[in-house]
């Protein structure tokens, strides 16, 4: 059989009719007020862990393209439900980088709350 | 409009570059691969409001985090492309994160003072 080249992922962008979770985070996108750079990424920061919030929310967490990566070698539970299914890992992903920035958040934002749904991940997964 | 003429606020959006936020983490722009696909999904669509001058992606330099490191600075030759494209691109999708879009001044893109 060929040996597959380097695919292409496809293009990145998306309409802005499929961002659901822009919609219901209500943040404004296009920013005319004058900010300084240290503004801006504390608005990026907290734009990012409200989106992500809101696509855990919905469930927006597998892309609709997810063709392209394969699967790992599926895992099993003491039940013998399968845990690695493509939405488990997907949410893990998303969960996994709002720690990283709630952290980040609480460290360098004055008065930072992080999202009424957010929990600290316990240190006694697997 | 009421508004308009509004001293600096006026200046800025008469700015011909634009800064796009939340696109692409630091992760991302390491792989050479990555960076050039990037750089071309973005420069065939922000072409589409109008000729741009450059595009620049900043990319980290080693474990340290530099300011511009995960925003997109794009320079058009008229600031009413920059205009039409703040309008077209904000909200909008890339890689599954909504992109933010603000003006940047056009002094502090050509020193690349981000």
């Amino acid at each position: 059989s060929e040996v597959p080249q380097r695919r292409r992922k496809r293009n990145r962008w998306g309409d802005a009719s499929e961002n659901k979770a822009a919609g219901l985070m209500g943040l404004p996108t296009a920013i005319h007020a004058v900010m300084t750079s240290e503004q801006l990424d504390a608005y990026t920061l907290h734009l990012r862990i409200e989106e992500i919030t809101q696509k855990l929310k919905i469930n927006d967490v597998v892309p609709a393209d997810d063709d392209r990566s394969p699967s790992p070698a599926p895992q099993y539970d003491n039940f013998g439900r399968r845990v690695n299914t493509r939405e488990y890992r997907y949410r893990k992903k998303l969960e996994d980088e709002r720690h990283k920035l709630v952290d980040q958040a609480m460290k360098t934002l004055n008065n930072y709350h992080p999202p009424p749904d957010y929990r600290r991940p316990t240190k006694t997964q697997e | 409009s009421i508004l308009a003429g509004s001293g600096a606020q006026d200046d800025h959006r008469r700015s011909r570059v634009l800064c796009l936020l939340n696109m692409v983490t630091h992760e991302e722009l390491i792989n050479d691969a990555d960076y050039k696909e990037i750089k071309e999904d973005i420069y065939e669509e922000c072409e589409k409001y109008g000729p741009i001058v450059e595009l620049k992606i900043p990319r980290p330099a080693g474990a340290r985090t530099s300011t511009g490191v995960g925003k997109i600075y794009i320079k058009y030759e008229e600031p009413e492309s920059a205009q039409r494209a703040i309008k077209a691109l904000a909200g909008r999708q890339f890689s599954r994160r909504t992109v933010v879009v603000t003006e940047f001044p056009e002094e502090s893109f050509d020193v690349e003072a981000w």
